[in-house]
């Protein structure tokens, strides 16, 4: 009793244990050699303590920055950044609940895997970050609704199912007309805001003048890479609040250097953070997601993968950048408006680009090159007004300084709590 | 060992999904490989033998140094055409 009583206290309960068992468990399954079972398990373990130190260096960038901003603008609310990677990097260490997190993303894979083997919507989910931001939420939620223990996981894991396997079967309509295929499906879970783009993009659009067939300068395609884009927008919104929170402000973070110039390397930490916790994330779910692939392609015949949205921008490159530079206009409008929605939210660089890009197809696909500039403006305000409206229950589970940002993940989030006040009811 | 490197903006998701379908593609002619995925920040600090990206990352490259053969496809996931563009490049590297 007394080692079973040590093993669920002290061993269970860490998050990179839990997730190491998790990784175990898939190699496992594929029948895998020792060797390889046991190599995996600790990669994935280490991947979960790289993606805490990434975590704990955006928080501490974001701490600075936030405190400058009320210094600064002295606004009510406070300000936010969007970004889901911090969100799952709080949870997950600061919050306590990466072990139910690790666990709901399985579980997630499970009801996934059941539902397309039960209903017409044949979706394999397999991009593993976006249903780890799912499980994320669907945990963040549940606890936050009063739910515990294993009810917390179940309820997670059905509803986190449910959007797996619905959101790419949302999606498809337009992505078979975007590759001309129906071989593959869109798994990522910013798909509401791609059907507003779409939509936005059909009634003012023109579907015959492609944006693909503009000659794009080639000083803009600096945009693709990602992580050098991040730096490009937060260095000047650091600056800009720095400069105008002044020195004495910052004095208690910065020392003996200049605010300006520390809030320069401030910004660069918030990349840094933003690539080690990325680099966690992608040796977290290296073992993983090859053997709910596995697993999930036998159980399941004719299955569709639903991949990660980049896969569509090789069908046009254009509508890529036009969807970033576009959503990141409508984003900075948004920002302006979201303090009326419950937060003054800085956009999320990362989900500018992600799902600004494919917004950008989506946009194009269904109205042209016009539809690409409406509609992704459009997609733009969309993705910080959902952000604004979900921060002030965030603040209150205990998040600091940070929203989210892919949207579905914020609708699964309003989700559970339209459950809670229905339930309240009765 | 081979090494084989996909690489995509964020190094996660794409890449992934284009590693996995090489990783088929080779398992039909029988070539053992390396295989690993990273983000375009990154390509110039790791060793590969091969690389592939996507079509819209081809110019990104141009900036970045890096010593071995790389492949830009048309769709990241489509066998056929990785199958297509890595047989030559293995054949020049005497492992087919």
């Amino acid at each position: 009793m007394v080692v079973l009583n040590f093993i669920i206290n002290n061993i269970l309960t860490q998050a990179a244990v839990v997730i190491g068992l998790i990784a175990c468990l898939g190699l496992a399954l594929q029948k895998k050699s020792a060797g390889t079972v046991a190599s995996g398990t600790l990669k994935t373990m280490l991947g979960f303590l790289v993606l805490s130190a990434g975590s704990s260096v955006i928080q501490s960038s974001l701490t600075f920055f936030g405190t400058a901003f009320n210094a600064a603008f002295h606004m009510k609310e406070g300000a936010v950044v969007a970004s889901i990677e911090a969100i799952n990097g709080q949870a997950m260490s600061d919050l306590g609940l990466g072990g139910e997190i690790a666990i709901t993303l399985a579980g997630i894979f499970v009801v996934n895997v059941i539902l397309a083997r039960v209903t017409k919507f044949k979706y394999i989910f397999l991009t593993g970050q976006a249903l780890l931001w799912e499980a994320t939420l669907c945990v963040v939620f549940a606890w936050f609704t009063g739910l515990r223990g294993p009810m917390l996981i179940i309820i997670g894991s059905i509803v986190g199912g449910i959007f797996a396997t619905l959101m790419p079967a949302l999606a498809q309509p337009i992505v078979r007309q975007i590759t001309g295929t129906d071989d593959i499906a869109l798994g990522h879970l910013c798909t509401v805001g791609y059907i507003v783009s779409a939509l936005v993009a059909k009634v003012t659009g023109d579907k015959s003048k492609s944006a693909e067939d503009i000659q794009l300068p080639k000083s803009l395609e600096f945009l693709q890479d990602t992580y050098l884009s991040v730096m490009v927008v937060m260095i000047p919104f650091y600056l800009i609040t720095a400069a105008f929170a002044g020195a004495e402000a910052c004095a208690p973070f910065c020392g003996n250097t200049n605010h300006i110039v520390y809030a320069f390397l401030q910004a660069l930490q918030f990349v840094t953070g933003l690539y080690v916790l990325m680099a966690g994330v992608r040796m977290l779910l290296a073992e993983i997601v090859p053997a709910f692939q596995g697993i999930s392609m036998k159980l399941v015949p004719n299955s569709r993968p639903a991949l990660d949205c980049p896969v569509l921008f090789p069908y046009a490159p254009n509508s890529v950048i036009l969807g970033f530079v576009f959503t990141t206009i409508g984003s900075l409008i948004g920002m302006l408006i979201s303090p009326m929605f419950g937060a003054f939210v800085i956009p999320g660089v990362m989900s500018n680009f992600f799902a600004g890009g494919t917004a950008g197809i989506f946009a194009n696909q269904m109205g042209g090159r016009r539809g690409v500039v409406t509609g992704c403006i459009a997609h733009g305000i969309f993705i910080m007004i959902l952000p604004a409206m979900l921060s002030p229950m965030l603040a209150q589970i205990g998040f600091v300084n940070v929203t989210c940002t892919d949207v579905d993940t914020i609708i699964t989030g309003f989700f559970f709590m339209l459950i809670k006040s229905v339930v309240g009811l009765f | 060992m081979l090494n084989i490197l996909t690489v995509c903006g964020a190094g996660l998701g794409s890449s992934f999904a284009c590693q996995m379908s090489v990783e088929a593609v080779l398992k039909e002619l029988g070539v053992e490989a390396k295989l690993d995925h990273t983000d375009i920040s990154s390509v110039s600090g790791q060793k590969a033998d091969i690389i592939l990206s996507g079509k819209n990352f081809e110019k990104q490259f141009e900036r970045i140094t890096y010593d071995c053969p790389a492949i830009f496809l048309e769709r990241l996931v489509d066998k056929n055409e990785i199958r297509e563009k890595l047989t030559p490049v293995l054949k020049d590297l005497g492992v087919l």
